[in-house]
């Protein structure tokens, strides 16, 4: 008698008042463990006519059986097991309600077809929300559960629906339901249509149903969406892989520009290179702990700030083992070679003894974590920044070797050591410096390699003979060969990858430079003539 | 005729060193096998497995000295050819494990039987048999040296950038390794050898036995190598060493001197190898790393290139180093390596042999000729 | 004459460097047995055109052609050397590390297989003709020192030595008497002339003393073709030779 004056209450709520009220929920959800399946599911045929989002909880907690009653004073609460007996809290405000022992509370057992209503509810109640993320949310989820149930709720919202995105969402739900379930032949080709238009593996999946289940037309009708879909799919999957082939270009062409510069122009080859990375990688590590020890506020900003000392110590230490060693080693490649693996080896072990041979921790800031979906591309923030970043490298490069007096002096060196010696340009200096530009390069790579790579000692060994390849491939004292060749490869390899797998994808693409130095064993971009034969 | 051409290389510093490995040849059996283990002369087979293992390296060091000190060809991919004649000696330990593996299958070795696989691929056959194994430790490497080179010398690839693509060559071949369908067993690669010619593995005299046998590969490829340095094919080497262009214009085709040259030294390297595996009982993809060849230039370095006694002792010495600070001061270790490098080309480029010349032609003022390597020309 | 009877015919030879034409549609006979000198100013291509004959650099267009038959210009460097064209470059290149007596052994004519080399052993004829060689080159006293340690004129010597082993039919020798005192240059142009009665030469000189003293005819380059031909008495009264070349 109590109950059924409650559920009479609610019920003229619900139709005088509209959504607005939320208190005025608390009857309704009551008349939800009012007993039978049916006064059950005529309860939650109220919430789901108030349309009110905070409804959406306790029609989860029922789905999910944590909905209780509490036999004490018959109201409905979310019980959830808490040692012997429950942990009570109020469906609606999430408010804690003590806890109950195990007798002391009732389950509200909902049987299949009250399952199916729910679904139903749920899907409807999120298709009338008044946000426009969580109603396509809704489509989606829809449009995955191919639920029957969801159809009217799904052509009520969107006959409503004025928001273009969200209505493709939900027709597109609509779609799969229609094409998954009954329908006359002429809605489901016009669904196929609809899901052809919409072209994702989902809908190739959909489709492929369809194209074993349905009736001749629609088969038809499937299987010409399918090809169009697969055609579709593959020019996206042949982008995603352009992009990998890209974001590997950038890191191997911020791995290999330091290594240009030492190799292609003072044509010293600098074993040690990789090692340069790793420093950088290292010097970006202790400018975030810097920040998380004394400025965890500006912790976003740390990568711009560890950007010029990465850059100043890879350098530093680069100027240092110019002075120290390589200048006695000029004119002699094979024994720089061999020097500056000695000191790669060196630093290496340095780093380990200092920072330990584990990996370190270097964070992402916000503006470099997360994702967007491009088309049917699915780009990270870290990747896209770090290919922009090469090319700003690339280009700031560029630009001071050809604009700068340093610039200059580089060129002028390279080519007549001692005409530049005689014409007043401190040839030793500009050595050391030269050298410094190119590992400092290294470091700003190592600061991008961080965020995307383990920071260990061993860092800067897994990219030095890639970065060797590139520079090879490209051809030695040209940076535009060095950014082709970067891009190639990276390319290439991205390319390579889904048929020959990631490992045998690399030794091809070894096993082909090895055969193209020998074709051209001066690179892509060879210099010719007499200044080379010296 | 044959006699004469082996005798002819052989100098004063080979007799030296002959000498020194002749006793080898005979002390250390005596030692390790003739005096009771709490005998002040014992050796125990630790020690002897560890000597053997340093006459590997020196062989691996000589061969690479043939082409490195008297070509100027600076390898850095020579462990490949180690690796691969090791792996080919591995193969015929595996078969020879027969069914007495974790599996007990006496067609497949284990990792094969853990692969699901059923068959044994085809370029296991043959292995089963000794000499089938003997003639792949040299022919395996030798090819692909062969073909290499072919296309190396061929398109003139010289200087660093043929030093890049060796060392490409063997990170390639590491990866391959590694994959496990390869069929030579990946990551863990070959291991756990019962008996090699009937004799099991893990006894004394056996391993005293692979300890003599390397003795005498190590001196057979000194006296084929000092050989081949001394016949006229050596010089046209050095000269091309010093001036290739110019030994062109004489008629020689380098490109074929070269091939020679690095050929039979990448057989040699694979014999080496091959001893070494038995004795260390494992063979796997880590020793194709890029690393382990540069380490094996720094002991020709040391030794002092373009002489043939000098890789041998510095094979030896820093491997007995290297012995020493892993385990006494591990982390010193890479510290000391690399200070090598950077010592050695800066202060000693003719090695320790190099330094000793110069300090005996100081004495007397007489010109004796040492084969000075000159420096590699062209980037 | 045709070109069976030639030695060396070279017709329109072109070869460029990034632009920069080093051979300009060159053309050049030698005779079997002449002695021919060549002068130019820097960059005239002399050295370029050496480069072209011994199979150094590949020509972009043209024809050269050996006894009138073999074409040069698909050559490498080793093939033309065994047909018979030896070089002495301009900065005498010998081998350093090896003795005089081995520099004179490689160079010496025989076969240039790598399996001969490894099993050859000098035979009496070969010592004959080395220890002749030494005499001729005066290097008699040096035959076991490094050629490295040799003076400059020595060296100088000791490559036309090897040049002399090496038995060509076409010798190039490029700046024979650089940094050679005049009794030095006087013996050399003697050993020249001496050889050129049995081989064919082309001698590239800047030494206009040197020049005269061969006595043979001039061949005057300049962009890299041929501006003048002739005795050096007609070459030097040629007004665009002095212009470009002798000066006024």
């Amino acid at each position: 008698m109590h109950r059924a004056f409650c559920w009479l209450l609610a019920a003229f709520l619900a139709l005088a008042a509209p959504a607005s009220f939320a208190a005025d929920l608390a009857p309704l959800v009551r008349g939800l463990g009012a007993g039978s399946y049916a006064e059950t599911e005529k309860a939650i045929a109220g919430l789901a006519e108030t349309g009110d989002p905070a409804v959406v909880p306790v029609i989860e907690a029922l789905q999910a059986g944590d909905l209780h009653v509490r036999k004490a004073d018959g109201a409905v609460v979310v019980a959830k097991r808490a040692g012997n007996g429950y942990a009570l809290t109020d469906p609606l405000t999430g408010a804690a309600l003590g806890e109950a022992d195990r007798n002391a509370v009732e389950k509200i057992r909902i049987n299949n077809a009250l399952r199916r209503t729910i679904s139903a509810t749920l899907g409807a109640l999120t298709l009338m929300s008044p946000d426009a993320g969580t109603r396509r949310q809704a489509a989606e989820a829809v449009f995955k559960s191919r639920d029957a149930n969801a159809l009217d709720a799904l052509n009520t919202a969107l006959a409503k629906e004025t928001d273009e995105r969200v209505r493709r969402a939900m027709t597109q739900a609509r779609a799969s339901v229609l094409l998954a379930g009954e329908a006359p032949d002429a809605d489901k080709i016009a669904a196929v249509a609809v899901l052809q238009e919409r072209g994702d593996q989902d809908a190739r999946a959909l489709l492929n149903g369809a194209a074993n289940t349905g009736s001749d037309a629609v088969k038809d009708a499937a299987m010409k969406a399918i090809a169009s879909v697969e055609q579709r799919l593959a020019l996206w999957g042949a982008a995603q892989n352009l992009w990998y082939g890209l974001s590997l270009g950038s890191v191997l062409l911020l791995a290999a520009i330091g290594l240009a510069v030492t190799f292609g122009v003072m044509g010293v080859i600098n074993m040690a290179h990789g090692e340069m990375v790793m420093i950088g990688a290292y010097a970006t590590f202790l400018v975030q702990e810097a920040f998380r020890q004394w400025a965890p506020g500006l912790f976003d900003f740390s990568i711009l700030v560890a950007l010029p000392v990465a850059f100043l110590v890879s350098g530093a230490v680069g100027v240092a083992i110019e002075r120290s060693v390589i200048r006695w080693l000029y004119g002699r490649p094979l024994e720089t070679l061999l020097a500056t693996w000695g000191l790669s080896l060196a630093l290496q072990q340095a780093v380990r003894s200092i920072f330990g041979p584990t990996n370190r921790e270097v964070g992402a800031p916000s503006w470099m974590s997360g994702a967007f979906e491009l088309g049917g591309l699915t780009i990270t923030y870290g990747r896209l920044w770090i290919v922009v970043f090469a090319f700003l490298v690339f280009g700031a490069l560029l630009v001071a070797l050809r604009k700068t007096w340093f610039g200059l002096s580089i060129r002028a060196v390279t080519q007549n050591r001692s005409m530049a010696n005689a014409m007043g340009i401190r040839t030793a200096r500009v050595d050391a410096l030269t050298f410094g530009l190119g590992s400092g390069i290294a470091g700003l790579a190592g600061v991008a390699l961080s965020q995307i790579d383990n920071v260990s000692p061993n860092l800067g060994q897994g990219y030095i003979i890639d970065s060797f390849m590139v520079v090879v491939f490209g051809g030695v004292g040209n940076l535009w060969g060095t950014l082709v060749g970067a891009l190639a490869l990276g390319g290439v390899n991205k390319f390579l990858e889904p048929y020959a797998g990631a490992v045998l994808g690399k030794i091809l693409v070894l096993i082909f430079i090895i055969l193209f130095i020998q074709r051209r064993p001066r690179g892509l971009f060879a210099l010719k003539g007499r200044a080379v034969e010296a | 005729m044959l006699t004469r051409f082996f005798l002819m290389g052989l100098d004063k510093k080979a007799g030296v060193l002959l000498t020194v490995l002749a006793v080898l040849a005979v002390a250390v059996p005596v030692m390790a096998l003739g005096t009771a283990p709490d005998s002040p002369w014992h050796i125990s087979t630790h020690t002897v497995a560890l000597l053997g293992k340093y006459l590997c390296f020196a062989l691996l060091a000589l061969s690479l000295d043939l082409v490195w000190g008297f070509v100027g060809i600076l390898s850095l991919g020579h462990a490949a050819f180690f690796t691969l004649g090791g792996y080919a000696m591995g193969m015929y330990l595996m078969r020879q494990i027969g069914s007495r593996g974790m599996y007990g299958n006496a067609d497949l070795p284990d990792f094969m039987v853990f692969l699901n696989w059923t068959e044994l691929p085809w370029y296991w056959h043959g292995f089963d048999q000794f000499w089938f194994a003997a003639i792949m430790v040299m022919l395996v490497p030798g090819l692909l040296a062969f073909a290499f080179g072919w296309f190396a010398f061929r398109s003139r690839v010289t200087g660093v950038y043929l030093s890049i693509i060796t060392q490409a060559l063997t990170f390639a071949l590491m990866l391959a390794f590694f994959r496990n369908d390869m069929g030579f067993g990946g990551n863990n690669g070959l291991t756990d050898f019962k008996e090699i010619l009937g004799f099991d593995i893990q006894a004394a005299s056996t391993r005293v036995g692979l300890f003599v046998a390397t003795v005498v590969a190590l001196a057979a490829g000194y006296i084929l190598a000092s050989a081949v340095v001394a016949s006229k094919l050596g010089k046209v080497l050095i000269a091309v060493r010093d001036a290739e262009s110019r030994v062109r214009f004489l008629g020689y085709e380098t490109d074929r001197y070269k091939l020679f040259a690095w050929t039979l030294s990448a057989c040699m390297a694979g014999v080496a190898g091959a001893l070494y595996v038995p004795q260390v009982g494992i063979i796997n993809p880590s020793e194709f790393s890029p690393a382990s060849s540069i380490e094996a230039v720094i002991w020709v370095a040391v030794g002092g290139r373009g002489t043939l006694a000098g890789p041998v002792l510095g094979a030896v010495l820093v491997n007995f180093g290297k012995s020493y600070f892993t385990a006494a001061l591990p982390e010193f270790w890479l510290f000391a390596l690399g200070g090598l490098f950077v010592l050695v080309t800066l202060f000693l480029p003719k090695g320790i042999l190099g330094l000793a010349a110069q300090l005996r032609d100081r004495l007397p003022a007489r010109a004796t000729v040492t084969a000075k390597p000159a420096d590699q020309k062209g980037v | 004459m045709s070109t069976e009877d030639t030695l060396l015919y070279l017709d329109g030879v072109s070869v460029s460097f990034d632009g920069f034409r080093a051979l300009n549609s060159l053309s050049l006979v030698i005779e079997p047995g002449e002695m021919r000198a060549i002068i130019g100013p820097n960059g005239a291509g002399k050295t370029t055109m050496m480069d072209v004959i011994t199979g150094k650099t590949r020509p972009d267009t043209g024809t050269i052609l050996f006894e009138g038959r073999t074409d040069l210009t698909s050559l490498r460097e080793p093939a033309i050397a065994n047909l018979g064209i030896g070089r002495k470059f301009q900065r005498p290149t010998v081998f350093e590390m090896h003795t005089v007596w081995d520099n004179l052994e490689l160079s010496l004519k025989a076969p240039r297989r790598p399996l001969k080399t490894l099993t050859y052993s000098a035979t009496r004829e070969d010592r004959a003709r080395i220890e002749e060689i030494l005499d001729i080159t005066r290097l008699s006293p040096r035959r076991d020192r490094p050629a490295g340690s040799l003076s400059h004129g020595e060296k100088q010597w000791l490559e036309i030595g090897m040049l002399l082993a090496q038995d060509p039919k076409l010798l190039l020798v490029d700046e024979p008497v650089a940094g050679m005192t005049d009794a030095e240059t006087e013996q050399t142009a003697h050993l020249l002339k001496d050889i050129a009665g049995k081989h064919s030469v082309i001698v590239v000189e800047h030494d206009m003393v040197f020049v005269r003293e061969l006595g043979v005819k001039v061949t005057v380059l300049h962009e890299g073709s041929v501006l003048a031909e002739g005795s050096l008495d007609t070459v030097s009264a040629n007004k665009q030779v002095i212009d470009v070349y002798l000066g006024r």
